[in-house]
């Protein structure tokens, strides 16, 4: 079983890291050798939206996943804390001589179309009346923090907004792994994503974490 | 942020991705401050993968706003393999980790060539984030 990467955050200002992200943790763990072998012969391109305290983009790191020496590394985060904290991850677990950079970005909206190998997104999956607006001033602590959990309708109004762009954001043979709770109703997103845009979808793991159950899902050409 | 991390920003504006100009960036070169970061060790592997990997054009593109004209005009044509590489190469893929890898911009500000949008770096983190009337 691979480590899990030290965190130090102030959890006022970015996402704790909690049954969501280790189930991502555990899905990259699995898929470590799928994605070595779809992308060990080139330059991959990973981004992360939302790493919050960078607990995953730092695992990816640490372990080279992909694939070791032939990786970079973007997180995109719409909070200003959380680029900052992801740093202090990476930088805490060793992981300065990795290449990573952070971008204050609305989803990949800032990222070049169709260059992303390898996407990762734990998103505010919380269902909710409405998605917060993005506080003015980065000294609105609290706010931040909930820009991480509400997803608005069916918690699903920010990860649509990925999967409607799947085509331009992800490079060719690019893949994402998308985190979901039951009530994203994600057999029903799954089985459109299939039929109507004709991806590959697969569920890497699931599990129950309290009253939630929690799955992550792959998308692929 | 690393200088390499210009080959993959865009302009955030939706209506400026039907637009060749929205990439790359316009970096002002007056306002950019850079600095050398040494933290990632030399590996010519790695380069090699980079380099087969970015826009050329847009790396003479930043390079010349900040100042550097002295790349070659076309992408550097290597050996497919690090063991085959000669002297020479091994020379010009470090002066292409110095640039790409080490380089980075610690505070600064670049526009969008087409709508002219500016946009900030701040203690190394670009911020690509639009105000709400644009996004």
């Amino acid at each position: 079983m691979l480590a899990t990467p030290y965190i130090k955050c102030d959890y006022d200002k970015v996402y704790e890291p909690a049954e969501d992200s280790f189930l991502l943790l555990d899905s990259l763990e699995k898929e470590q050798q799928f994605l070595n072998e779809r992308f060990h012969s080139h330059l991959s391109v990973v981004c992360e939206l939302g790493p919050g305290s960078g607990i995953i983009t730092t695992f990816m790191l640490q372990h080279g996943i992909p694939s070791k020496n032939k990786s970079i590394y973007f997180a995109l985060d719409i909070n200003p804390w959380a680029l900052e904290a992801t740093h202090a991850t990476a930088k805490l677990n060793a992981c300065q001589d990795k290449f990573l950079d952070t971008v204050q970005s609305d989803l990949t909206s800032s990222l070049r179309n169709k260059e992303i190998d390898v996407l990762v997104f734990n998103p505010p999956y919380v269902p909710a009346d409405n998605v917060p607006m993005v506080p003015s001033f980065k000294d609105d602590i609290d706010e931040w923090v909930d820009l991480a959990l509400l997803g608005g309708a069916d918690g699903m109004v920010v990860t649509n907004k990925v999967l409607k762009n799947l085509d331009i954001i992800l490079s060719p043979n690019g893949v994402a792994y998308i985190l979901f709770c039951a009530r994203n109703k994600p057999e029903e997103v799954v089985k459109g994503m299939k039929e109507k845009h004709g991806w590959k979808a697969e569920l890497v793991e699931h599990r129950k974490a309290g009253w939630e159950v929690l799955s992550v899902y792959k998308f692929y050409r | 942020m690393k200088f390499l991390t210009t080959n993959f920003l865009k302009c955030s504006v939706k209506a400026c991705d039907t637009s060749n100009d929205n990439f790359p960036l316009q970096y002002d070169g007056s306002k950019c401050q850079l600095v050398q970061d040494e933290s990632i060790e030399f590996n010519p592997e790695f380069l090699l993968n980079i380099i087969e990997r970015v826009d050329w054009n847009a790396v003479l593109s930043v390079a010349s706003d900040l100042g550097n004209t002295a790349l070659p005009p076309s992408k550097p044509v290597f050996p497919a393999t690090a063991d085959q590489l000669s002297e020479e190469d091994m020379t010009i893929l470090r002066d292409l980790h110095t640039l790409l890898i080490q380089t980075s911009i610690s505070e600064g500000e670049m526009k969008c060539r087409n709508c002219g949008h500016v946009y900030y770096i701040k203690n190394s983190i670009p911020n690509l984030l639009l105000p709400p009337h644009l996004a």
